[in-house]
C-alpha cells in the first residue's frame, strides 16, 4: 500500500468522524425555527411513491390491493413492530420519517411534542372524514381541535369476557356492575379457593388506564397554556381502591402477565373465570385454549353504578408525518386504507384488527356470529361499548414515562408494599417530573 | 532474527540498523496500514459514541412556548448530573446491583474456580466432555438462557416447582425477595463456564516440573492445588473477577427477560434497565448521564480492584 493512499484514508477518515461529530453537534444546538410553511394539499403530477411504517400483519397485502387499484399512488410499507417509537423517534430526528407511520393513542400527544406531526387538514378530504370514525376515535387524532393529525385505524373496546360455565356451576349471574363482579369474586373464591374471579396484571399501565377511562378519569386537560395532571383524581382513586380491595382480599390473582404462557396456563386450569379484555382479545382465547370452545361469553364491562360508560386499551391511528409534502396523496390512500370496506375487511382478517371506522360494524366477519363463543355476536358488544366511551379523555405528552411508574409501583403494590392509591401519586409525581424534564408547561391539579 | 531488508540470516541486527535499512516512510505507512482496521471502527464506533453520550448528558430541553411547542436543547452544564445522584431509583438500583455483585461473583468465581481444579487432576476421566459440558451453558445466548430459565421458575409451567410443591414446599423463584436470587442464578450457570475455562487454561500452562518438585518434597493434591496452582493462576482469577464486576454492573438481559414473567423486577431494577427506561421516554440527556455515570462506577471499580490486587497478581 502506498503511504499516499494511506494518508489519504487517514484524512478522509478523521474528516468523516468530524463531520459527524459536527453533525452530531448541529443537531442539538438550539436552533427552533419559528415554524413550517403552511402545509399545501396540491396533488402531485406524475407517479408519488408514499413510505407507511407500521406493526400490522399482512398489512403489505393490503397496500399490494391499493397499489393494483391506484398505479400514480405507489405505497411502500415496512414493519417496524420490533421497535415501534424507537424507530419512528430515530427516522424524525435523522430527517427521514415516513409520509405516514402507525401510532398509538396514547403515544400521538407524546409524539406531537416532538414536532413528529404534519396537519392535513389543509386537504378538504381529512376533516370531511371525520363523520366516517367513532366519534372518540376523532377527538383523539385531532387532540380536540380543528387539525388533523391522523386517522384512526383500529380501537381496543372493552369488555367482559366469561366462563359462563362456571358461574352456572356456582349458581352466579354474570355480573352487570363492579360492585356485582366483587360479591361474585368473592362467592367464586370462597366456593374454590383456587379460583379466582380475574387477574391484576401489574406490569400492565395500558389495561389498568382502560379501567381509569371507563371510569372518566381524565387524566390530562390543557387550559392557560399549561397541562394540568389529574392522574391522581377521586375518580381515579375509585378504581384503584376498588381493585386494592380486591388484591388485598386475595381475590384476584396478581402472578400473571396479559398474554403469557402462565397466563393460558392459568386459564387452562379453569383457574380463572373471566377476563376484562379489549376487542382485540377475542381471538387470543379462541386460538390459545381450543378445548374451551363454546365455555366462553362476552358482555359489556361491569359498569360504575348506572352509568353505561366503557373504556379503550390498546388501538392505533395512521399519522401524517412531518415532512410529508404529499398530503393529497397520503390523506387519499389513509382514508382509503382506513374506511374502504375491502381494507377493513383484509386488515381485520390478516391482521386482527377491530376497525375505529364506523363502517367497520357492517362488515360480514364483524356482523355474524363467532362460533368459538357459541355463535354469539360478541362484535355487537364491543360496537355497542365502541360508543359509551368518553371523548373527552386525554393522554399525556410523557405517557410511556408515567405508564413506567405507574407499572413498578403497581407490582410493588400487589407485593404487599404500598397501595394502588400510592401507585396513582406516583404516577402523577412522575407525570409532573417527566414534562419538567421535557420543559413541558405544567401543573398539577384542574 | 532475520534482516528481512539485506536478506542476509544470522546476523543480529541492531534497531538502528532496520530503520537504516528499510528507511522512515514506508515503515510508518505500514504501521498505520496495519493499526487501521482496528483505530477506525475504535474512533468511530467507541470513542465518538462516548464523546457524544458525554456531550448529550450536559443538555438540556428547552421548548418554544405552548402546548405543542417545539423543542430545542441548550447547554445544562452538570444539571443531569445532579439529577442523577438526586434520583432514588438510581441508587436502589446501585445498592441492588452491589448486593447481587457481592454474593454472585464469589459463588460463581469459587465454583469455576473448583470445576478448573478438577478437571486439572490427573484423577478425573473423561475429561473433555466435562469440559465441553460445563462451557456448553457459554454458548446459549443470555436472553435465551432466560427465557429458558424463566420456564422452570414460572410457578404455572415449572416442574420443579411442582416437585418442591409435592414435598410440601411451596417454592416462589419470583417473590420480591427471591427474583434477584432467580436472575443471579441465570447468570452464574451461564458464566461459570466460561470463567472456569480462562482459570483451566492458565492452568493448563504450568509447567510439569513445579508438580514434580512438590511431590517429591511430599506435598499432597490437594497441598499442590492450593499452595502451587492457585497462586500461579492468581492473574487469572483477578482477570475474571474485574470481568465479572463489570458484566454485574452491565446487568440487562437475565432481568428484563424475567420481568416479563415477574412484575417484582421494576423498569429500574438494574442501572442499565433504568437507562433503558429513560432513553425510552425520550430523555437522551438523562439517559446519557445515567450511563456516563455507570462507566464512571465501572471504572473505579474494575481499576481499584487491580490495584488493590496488583502484587498478588504480579500485574
Amino acid at each position: 500500500m502506498s503511504t499516499t493512499v494511506t494518508r489519504v484514508r487517514i484524512a478522509g477518515a478523521v474528516v468523516a468522524a468530524a463531520a459527524g461529530l459536527a453533525g452530531l453537534a448541529a443537531c442539538s444546538s438550539p436552533a427552533p425555527s419559528g415554524g413550517a410553511s403552511a402545509p399545501s394539499c396540491e396533488p402531485a403530477k406524475g407517479t408519488v411513491t408514499l413510505q407507511y411504517w407500521n406493526t400490522v400483519p399482512g398489512m403489505d397485502q393490503v397496500v399490494a390491493l391499493w397499489n393494483k387499484k391506484n398505479p400514480n399512488i405507489q405505497v411502500q410499507t415496512k414493519n417496524i413492530s420490533n421497535d415501534q417509537y424507537g424507530t419512528i423517534g430515530n427516522a424524525l430526528k435523522a430527517g427521514k420519517a415516513p409520509e405516514l407511520a402507525q401510532v398509538g393513542y396514547d403515544e400521538l400527544p407524546y409524539l406531537r411534542t416532538q414536532d413528529a406531526f404534519v396537519d392535513a387538514s389543509a386537504c378538504s378530504a381529512a376533516p370531511a372524514a371525520k363523520s366516517k370514525f367513532v366519534p372518540w376515535t376523532w377527538s383523539q387524532t385531532s387532540f380536540g381541535g380543528t387539525g388533523v393529525f391522523a386517522f384512526p385505524q383500529d380501537t381496543g373496546p372493552m369488555a367482559l369476557f366469561v366462563r359462563s360455565d362456571i358461574f352456572k356451576e356456582h349458581g352466579l349471574e354474570i355480573p352487570k356492575t363492579w360492585d356485582e363482579y366483587a360479591t361474585d369474586a368473592q362467592k367464586l373464591h370462597d366456593a374454590d379457593p383456587n379460583l379466582s374471579i380475574t387477574f391484576f396484571d401489574p406490569n400492565n399501565a395500558e389495561w389498568f388506564n382502560g379501567l381509569l377511562w371507563q371510569n372518566s378519569a381524565t387524566m390530562y386537560a390543557y387550559a392557560g397554556d399549561k397541562w394540568h395532571v389529574t392522574v391522581e383524581s377521586d375518580h381515579s382513586k375509585q378504581v384503584a381502591g376498588y381493585w386494592q380491595k380486591l388484591i388485598d382480599a386475595k381475590l384476584v390473582r396478581t402472578d400473571l402477565a396479559n398474554g403469557s404462557t402462565p397466563m393460558y396456563a392459568a386459564y387452562q386450569k379453569n383457574q380463572i373465570a373471566t377476563y376484562v379484555g379489549a376487542a382485540w382479545g377475542y381471538s387470543m382465547f379462541r386460538d390459545n385454549l381450543p378445548d374451551q370452545a363454546g365455555k366462553w361469553t362476552i358482555v359489556p364491562m361491569p359498569t360504575w353504578g348506572s352509568s353505561a360508560a366503557s373504556g379503550d386499551w390498546g388501538g392505533s391511528t395512521v399519522a401524517f408525518m412531518k415532512g410529508n409534502t404529499h398530503l393529497y396523496e397520503s390523506v387519499a390512500f389513509n382514508s382509503w386504507l382506513n374506511t374502504d370496506p375491502e381494507a377493513l375487511a383484509l386488515e381485520n382478517k390478516l391482521g386482527g384488527l377491530y376497525p375505529a371506522a364506523l363502517a367497520g360494524s357492517a362488515l360480514p366477519a364483524l356482523s355474524q356470529g363467532v362460533p368459538y363463543y357459541n355463535n354469539e355476536k360478541i362484535f355487537d358488544v364491543f360496537a355497542e361499548s365502541s360508543k359509551n366511551i368518553d371523548t373527552s379523555f386525554t393522554w399525556g405528552p410523557t405517557q410511556k414515562t408515567v405508564n413506567l411508574a405507574l407499572q413498578d409501583a403497581m407490582a410493588k403494590a400487589a407485593a404487599g408494599g404500598g397501595t394502588l392509591t400510592d401507585a396513582l401519586s406516583s404516577a402523577q409525581a412522575t407525570a409532573l417530573k417527566s414534562m419538567a424534564d421535557q420543559a413541558i408547561p405544567a401543573v398539577a391539579g384542574d | 532474527m532475520t534482516d528481512i531488508a539485506t536478506g542476509t540470516t544470522g546476523a543480529v541486527a541492531a534497531p538502528g540498523d532496520l530503520r537504516r535499512h528499510n528507511g522512515g516512510g514506508p515503515r510508518a505507512s505500514t504501521i498505520v496500514a496495519f493499526l487501521l482496521p482496528f483505530f477506525l471502527p475504535f474512533v468511530l464506533f467507541y470513542l465518538v459514541p462516548i464523546a457524544y453520550a458525554v456531550w448529550q448528558s450536559l443538555l438540556v430541553v428547552r421548548r418554544t412556548a405552548g402546548q405543542y411547542g417545539t423543542s430545542y436543547t441548550a447547554f445544562g452544564g452538570v444539571t443531569q448530573y445532579a439529577q442523577v445522584f438526586q434520583n432514588g431509583e438510581f441508587w436502589a438500583s446501585i445498592g441492588r446491583i452491589a448486593l447481587f455483585g457481592i454474593v454472585q461473583v464469589p459463588v460463581m468465581l469459587f465454583v469455576a474456580l473448583i470445576m478448573a481444579l478438577l478437571l486439572d487432576t490427573p484423577l478425573l476421566r473423561l475429561k473433555a466432555f466435562f469440559r465441553v459440558s460445563a462451557f456448553m451453558p457459554y454458548a446459549v445466548p443470555g436472553v435465551i438462557a432466560a427465557i429458558m430459565w424463566s420456564f422452570l421458575y414460572s410457578p404455572q409451567l415449572s416442574p420443579v416447582v411442582d416437585v418442591l410443591k409435592g414435598i410440601g414446599l411451596h417454592a416462589d423463584f419470583l417473590g420480591p425477595g427471591a427474583v434477584l436470587w432467580s436472575a443471579a442464578n441465570v447468570s452464574t450457570w451461564l458464566w461459570t463456564g466460561y470463567n472456569m475455562l480462562i482459570m483451566f487454561s492458565a492452568l493448563q500452562s504450568i509447567p510439569q516440573e513445579l508438580y514434580e518438585a512438590a511431590t517429591i518434597d511430599g506435598a499432597s493434591n490437594w497441598a499442590i492445588a492450593w499452595r502451587i496452582k492457585v497462586p500461579i493462576i492468581a492473574p487469572s482469577i483477578i482477570l475474571t473477577t474485574v470481568f465479572s464486576i463489570i458484566g454485574t454492573l452491565q446487568l440487562y438481559a437475565e432481568p428484563a427477560v424475567l420481568r416479563q414473567i415477574s412484575s417484582n423486577i421494576s423498569s429500574t431494577f438494574t442501572p442499565n434497565m433504568l437507562a433503558y427506561a429513560v432513553a425510552s421516554g425520550n430523555n437522551y440527556q438523562q439517559a446519557a448521564a445515567i450511563s456516563v455515570v455507570i462507566a464512571v462506577i465501572t471504572f473505579v471499580l474494575s481499576f481499584g480492584f487491580m490495584r488493590l490486587t496488583a502484587k498478588r497478581a504480579g500485574l
